[in-house]
């Protein structure tokens, strides 16, 4: 059962940040993770501020210089469709279908994608842990097999979002609005380790909110794709995954992304992949070095060792399947 | 039982307090004794405050109920509107059994605030049907032998309806793709993709 | 026979004799595919599960639970939550009438309603009942319990060790183990050409029901109605009528439609009771329905086993012993744990021998859970199987025909009524392409193919107790009257089409009234797939007698004696077909009556046979050995469940057995923190049930029907059980023949497929 909370849904962005910014207020965009989190009291919500009524933050449509903008409000059911997504950015469509289920994907929103909470059992769970304010990380000593292999430190989270690797894979900018001003950051400064802080997962602060996600355009011959392993074959977050963009000429790779969902506690640039792969050929032999190098550095806890596996796994298979 | 339609009490009318004050306190059985006087309420008639007035389209009819802002649309559905043919499987968007159509598309009724529900078109189960006979879907669902116990029905009719009202006619793959929100216990999934391939037939 | 039920075996005393009806010759109406009389409802939403009943008036309940693995209450405070809006009533284990005792073991009860000490987290400690649901859940939450924590055990292997914290005070097991034998084991292995052994454990699962557990309770004076979510009205009856200490006549449990029982719904619940006293608190009836967080913590799961087993045959592959030592995680309170019954009863074998004993553990006890025991024992028996075949460099199908029996190896060694499983394994083998697919290459490149089978069989021929009415109305239709509950498996439809059978009255012509202890009569649970080789007997019965009340009266009108006339086609008429054929509707005695009752009890079970269905089922999947990611690509099931009663019915409910076997063998595991003792996985996403994309879409039943004239009047064995039983062995087994690895521990998931991958192997 949900708690007691108060309802507003206001008419105007300036409206939602001005309700936003109050004390213990929480947005609802789809309202799919906002409403589990507060089912499980994860966090209080004393007022719900709906962003429903802000159609200018829906809809896809072309940017001057030839990108792609995605209003925070779009459905990932509205991306895996988009024939322009599916064309030009099929990293972020494949993305988007891998969510969850379909009549999730037909509520939840990209803004709430790329905001959700993390799936960890002791954080959603009656454990008062460190991300919650309490004292420790239960995740260390506990059930473990679906937490951080990189990027852990303290608190041992992975990112949920399907969405976010492909974006970020893709060069993608996030524009975030506060009251008076707005400012457009790269997609992979939006996320928050642990190593900052443990109590936020993205820099957005009360007061603010995501409007829109803004692409470049897709130079010519870029290919991308998004492979998501998972225990079940409907509504399973990643055990791992990973988003790959790559421009390939004359036979070598001239510029390339990859970034790794469900193994980190944001998504997670495998930088030493990347530098393994540019100005070679996407060859068996170039590919078994990015694949390797994806994993430099993994610390696994106790029951999660199989994501250095399955990560080699799921980045050779990918850059294969991008030939 | 008949199907239940209309407000049901909201606690008031009718009390037995009275009725079993008269007949005295009767033990049964050594293991049962009537046990202290009922509490008596300290508050004000509980249910007016802190209520919203929202307006509802269900199956075509304007609805209009007060609502506490954390009531979801299945909440309203069953408990307001006596609509019990929408299932309660888990409240979390995790099984797929509160299947509804908004504007069409299907959603978990579980998930969606009765506040944010304003404005659109809702169908539920019993909205498929064609009077007292079933609908297309519904038919399908009986004539392939589509459920067991019958409880994730509802929602894998309503599943099964928002996607053949987006794709008319599904390739069996796209069929299980399409049914993928919706949990079946009894395991009925292989009757479901048949249902669903006999009502794409049966729809045209 | 011995079945388990809540901890309790049910020992062997109904009666052997012979029963009175012929077998059914060629039919008309049983069999076919029809689609079920009860459709329209449950497609509809009309269909009223309890969780649907709303009476005028009602409250609802909510449980407040110990959050703690192992802790003692210390003080309950109630104040605030007595204040808060719409509460009416608060109960506590100091409520009068609330001290229940709970939970027997051998030695009486262990516990109590509201036990003081909590003996797993999610123990129930408290209740309120208010006027909406929001209302009672916000006033459980106000409720204030002091504990006092201890320490706690929830790692089977740590339970076993003397220093473990005891989950009661005889210490962690449940008294000694239980020993099984026959010949000499030690000759047996010493006879041996081969002999290999194997270590498995399956992980504890819980039912995950649809319509979760929920109880609607009404007292009118010192009467009790119960709509309850349950397989079976009577033994809910039966067990409040107990409790509260109250005559069956006083107790009416009805139960029209319920989501899902699979086991867990064959007793009363705390629930139920908690409700009961709320309603007689408040005068009020008293809605409880459980959370689905909740329903994952106290009303039972499938014990996870941890087992040991050996296995020596000679070259040939006859088995010369058998031995294996079962250990059942029941968890807080007394269960039966295990189930050694197809080690010792599915193969031919002189020499067994099993130890099976209990163990407990501060975590929710354990309840029957589709084939108590057996898929546990399954996954061990026919991995080992699996293995001796390969070292015996035998196919896997001809080691099991092999070693195939005709007689049940224990209970004083009756015959089986039929047995099927040989054709099971050669007509399955056949449809699947067995040979063909086994010597088909698994595959060079990083995804591979293997294929698998196993064979299996259950163990309950059903409590032979049941009594049923039927109702002739003079226009020629029909009233079905029955106790036996519908769960899901169609038994409304199969029984309807059991009269239609006997008087030749269409199904839309028959009311069926059912699971109602106010208006129908007697019948076991619909549970330990009973329900149709139970109640069909006693419905024919039923009819038969209707239609033999309805000959005499021909006989009198028609100057003839009954012996000569027959019922067709709503007429009867001489078997000599001589004369005009008279319709039903134009006897006399029929319109003068306005109704004939005929009332059929079932017959007893067989003298010295026995009557238990078998299967083979056959699994190929696809294994990426880069990522772990294992897909069923499709599975072939054949089952001697004696007659096929109703094809439709009949392969969906195959098809469902698999499912849970793939769920089994593949995705579901309860996961406990180590460090509180709490359920860490207790949500629909996180306990992992098979979703529509974890089925493959090419799933093939095949019918093995040995025409049993001796089981019972209809020639029908149990079904929803064994088709669960030999499903996630099948897919193991063809895990193995796909990457060689032979995994042990259910389920196999990527995590454990990889793990297990990178492991590097020797002598390869």
């Amino acid at each position: 059962m949900l708690p007691t909370f108060t309802y507003v849904r206001p008419k105007t962005v300036a409206e939602a940040l001005e309700q936003g910014a109050a004390e213990g207020a929480a947005l609802h965009a789809g309202g799919t993770d906002l409403l589990g989190c507060l089912r499980d009291r994860v966090f209080q919500a004393g007022k719900i501020v709906s962003l429903s009524g802000l159609s200018e933050l829906r809809g896809i449509a072309a940017t001057r210089e030839g990108g792609l903008r995605i209003g925070a409000l779009t459905t990932l059911a509205e991306i895996a469709e988009h024939a322009t997504i599916q064309e030009r950015y099929p990293a972020l469509a494949q993305g988007a279908a891998s969510a969850a289920s379909p009549q999730l994907r037909s509520q939840g929103t990209l803004g709430g994608n790329l905001c959700q909470r993390p799936r960890c059992w002791y954080f959603r769970g009656d454990f008062h842990c460190l991300r919650k304010g309490g004292g420790r990380c239960y995740a260390v000593a506990g059930q473990n097999q679906f937490h951080c292999i990189l990027g852990g430190m303290g608190c041992y989270i992975v990112h949920p979002s399907d969405t976010a690797p492909a974006l970020i894979a893709l060069g993608a900018q996030v524009r975030i609005v506060s009251r008076g001003s707005s400012r457009l950051l790269a997609l992979e400064s939006f996320f928050v380790p642990p190593a900052q802080t443990v109590r936020r997962e993205n820099v957005l602060r009360p007061g603010e909110l995501v409007s829109e996600v803004r692409l470049p355009p897709a130079p010519a011959g870029m290919r991308s794709r998004y492979r998501k392993v998972r225990a079940r074959g409907s509504w399973d977050f990643a055990l791992a995954g990973v988003a790959v963009a790559a421009v390939l000429a004359e036979g070598k790779v001239q510029q390339v992304r990859v970034v790794l969902s469900g193994v980190a506690p944001i998504p997670w640039r495998a930088t030493e992949a990347e530098a393994a792969l540019v100005g070679k050929p996407l060859d068996a032999d170039a590919i078994g070095r990015a694949a390797a190098a994806s994993v430099a550095g993994a610390q696994p806890l106790s029951h999660n060792g199989y994501k250095i596996h399955l990560v080699r796994g799921i980045v050779a298979e990918t850059l294969e399947a991008l030939v | 039982m008949t199907r239940r339609r209309g407000s049901k009490g909201d606690g008031k009318g009718l009390s037995r307090r009275d009725f079993l004050g008269s007949v005295g306190a009767s033990t049964v059985g050594a293991a049962l004794t009537v046990a202290a006087p009922p509490l008596t309420a300290a508050e004000p008639a509980p249910q007016q405050e802190g209520l919203t007035p929202v307006a509802l389209r269900i199956n075509g009819r304007a609805e209009r109920v007060l609502v506490e802002p954390r009531w979801t649309l299945l909440d309203v559905l069953r408990e307001r509107l006596g609509l019990t043919g929408t299932k309660d499987g888990c409240e979390r968007g995790e099984c797929g059994a509160c299947t509804v159509l908004i504007d069409g598309t299907a959603r978990y009724a579980c998930l969606v605030l009765a506040v944010e529900a304003e404005g659109r078109e809702i169908t539920t189960v019993e909205g498929l049907m064609n009077g007292e006979a079933l609908g297309p879907v519904q038919a399908a669902f009986v004539e392939a032998d589509g459920f067991q116990c019958g409880f994730c029905t509802p929602g894998q009719v309503m599943a099964a309806e928002g996607l053949l009202r987006k794709q008319p006619h599904p390739s069996l793959e796209e069929i299980r793709e399409g049914m993928s929100g919706n949990l079946c216990r009894c395991g009925s999934y292989r009757h479901i993709f048949e249902a669903v391939r006999r009502a794409a037939e049966a729809r045209g | 026979m011995r079945y388990y039920v809540d901890g309790e075996d049910r020992p062997a005393t109904e009666p052997q004799g012979t029963p009175q009806l012929p077998p059914w010759g060629e039919t008309r109406v049983v069999g076919k595919p029809l689609s079920r009389v009860d459709g329209y409802e449950r497609v509809s939403g009309t269909a009223m599960y309890t969780l649907d009943v709303a009476l005028p008036d009602m409250l609802h309940a909510a449980i407040v639970r110990c959050p703690h693995a192992h802790a003692r209450v210390t003080k309950v405070d109630t104040s605030r939550a007595e204040k808060m809006p719409g509460v009416r009533a608060v109960l506590t284990g100091t409520t009068p009438g609330a001290d229940l005792p709970w939970y027997f073991g051998e030695q009486g009860p262990t516990s109590k309603l509201f036990d003081p000490h909590c003996r797993y987290a999610g123990e129930e400690v408290a209740a309120v009942a208010a006027e909406t649901p929001h209302q009672a859940r916000d006033a459980a939450q106000a409720v204030v319990v002091e504990y006092e924590v201890l320490p706690f055990v929830v790692d089977p292997d740590a339970a076993l060790k003397p220093d473990a914290p005891k989950v009661h005070e005889g210490g962690n097991r449940l008294g000694d183990p239980r020993v099984t034998q026959r010949g000499d084991v030690q000759a047996g292995f010493a006879q041996a050409d081969m002999v290999v052994e194997g270590s498995y454990r399956t992980p504890c699962e819980l039912h995950t029901t649809m319509e979760t557990f929920v109880s609607v309770t009404r007292w009118e004076g010192d009467r009790l109605t119960v709509w309850e979510s349950t397989q079976g009205v009577y033994a809910t009856r039966e067990g409040l009528a107990r409790t509260l200490g109250l005559p069956l006549s006083s107790v009416r449990v009805i139960c029209p439609y319920m989501g899902g029982g699979f086991g867990s719904k064959f007793e009363v619940g705390k629930y139920t009771v908690i409700a009961a006293l709320l309603a007689r608190m408040t005068a009020r009836p008293v809605k409880a329905a459980l959370s689905r967080e909740e329903s994952f913590l106290s009303e039972g799961n499938r014990p996870a086993n941890l087992i040991t087993l050996r296995a020596g045959a000679k070259k040939d592959g006859t088995l010369t012993a058998l031995q294996g030592s079962f250990t059942g995680v029941v968890g807080a309170y007394p269960s039966g744990g295990t189930a050694a019954f197809q080690v010792l009863a599915l193969y031919r074998c002189p020499n067994v021998r099993v130890e099976e004993s209990d163990l407990y553990l501060n975590a929710g006890k354990a309840r029957a859970f589709r084939a108590p025991g057996f898929p546990q024992c399954n996954w061990a028996l026919e991995q080992l199987m699996d293995d001796l075949a390969q070292k015996l460099g035998m196919d896997p199908v001809d080691l099991r025909l092999k070693n195939l029996t005709t007689v049940l190896q224990m209970w004083g060694n009756p015959p089986f009524t039929s047995t099927g499983l040989g054709e099971c394994l050669t007509r399955g083998a056949e449809a699947f392409g067995w040979q063909a697919a086994r010597a088909r290459p698994r595959g060079a490149g990083p995804v591979v193919r293997g294929v698998g089978m196993a064979a299996g069989m259950w163990g309950y021929p059903g409590e032979p107790r049941s009594t049923v009415i039927v109702k002739l109305y003079p226009d020629f239709s029909v009233n079905l009257n029955m106790g036996a509950s519908d769960i899901g498996t169609g038994t409304k439809t199969v029984m309807a089409m059991v009269v239609a059978e006997e008087l030749g009255v269409p199904l839309a012509r028959i009311q069926i009234e059912h699971a109602d202890t106010g208006t129908t009569q007697y019948a076991p649970v619909s549970g330990g797939s009973q329900t149709v080789l139970v109640n069909a007997p006693a419905v024919r019965a039923a009819a038969a007698d209707v239609k033999g009340q309805l000959l005499e009266i021909a006989a009198g009108e028609m100057n003839c004696s009954a012996g000569d006339l027959v019922l067709a086609d709503g007429k009867v008429a001489r078997a000599d077909s001589t004369g005009e054929p008279k319709p039903v509707t134009d006897l006399r005695g029929l319109q003068e009556r306005q109704v004939l009752v005929g009332v059929g009890r079932r017959h007893p079970h067989p003298q010295g046979k026995v009557g238990l269905p078998f299967a083979a089922q056959f699994a190929e999947v696809e294994v990426n050995r880069r990522t772990g990611e294992i897909r069923v690509i499709r599975l072939v099931a054949a089952h001697d469940s004696g007659r096929v009663m109703n094809l439709k019915t009949y392969e969906n409910q195959v098809f469902g057995g698999m499912t849970m076997g793939i769920g089994f063998g593949l995705t579901e595991q309860r996961l406990l923190d180590p460090q509180t003792g709490k359920m860490a996985n207790a949500n629909w996403h996180d306990y992992k049930i098979p979703t529509a994309k974890d089925v493959p879409l090419e799933q093939t039943c095949v019918p093995v029907d040995p025409h049993d004239t001796e089981c019972n009047t209809t020639g029908a064995k149990g079904l929803g059980e064994p088709a669960t039983i030999p499903t996630a062995a099948a897919i193991a087994n063809a895990v193995y023949h796909a990457t060689g690895v032979r995994v042990t521990e259910a389920p196999i998931t990527p995590m454990s497929m990889l793990e297990l991958l990178a492991v590097p192997k020797g002598g390869e």
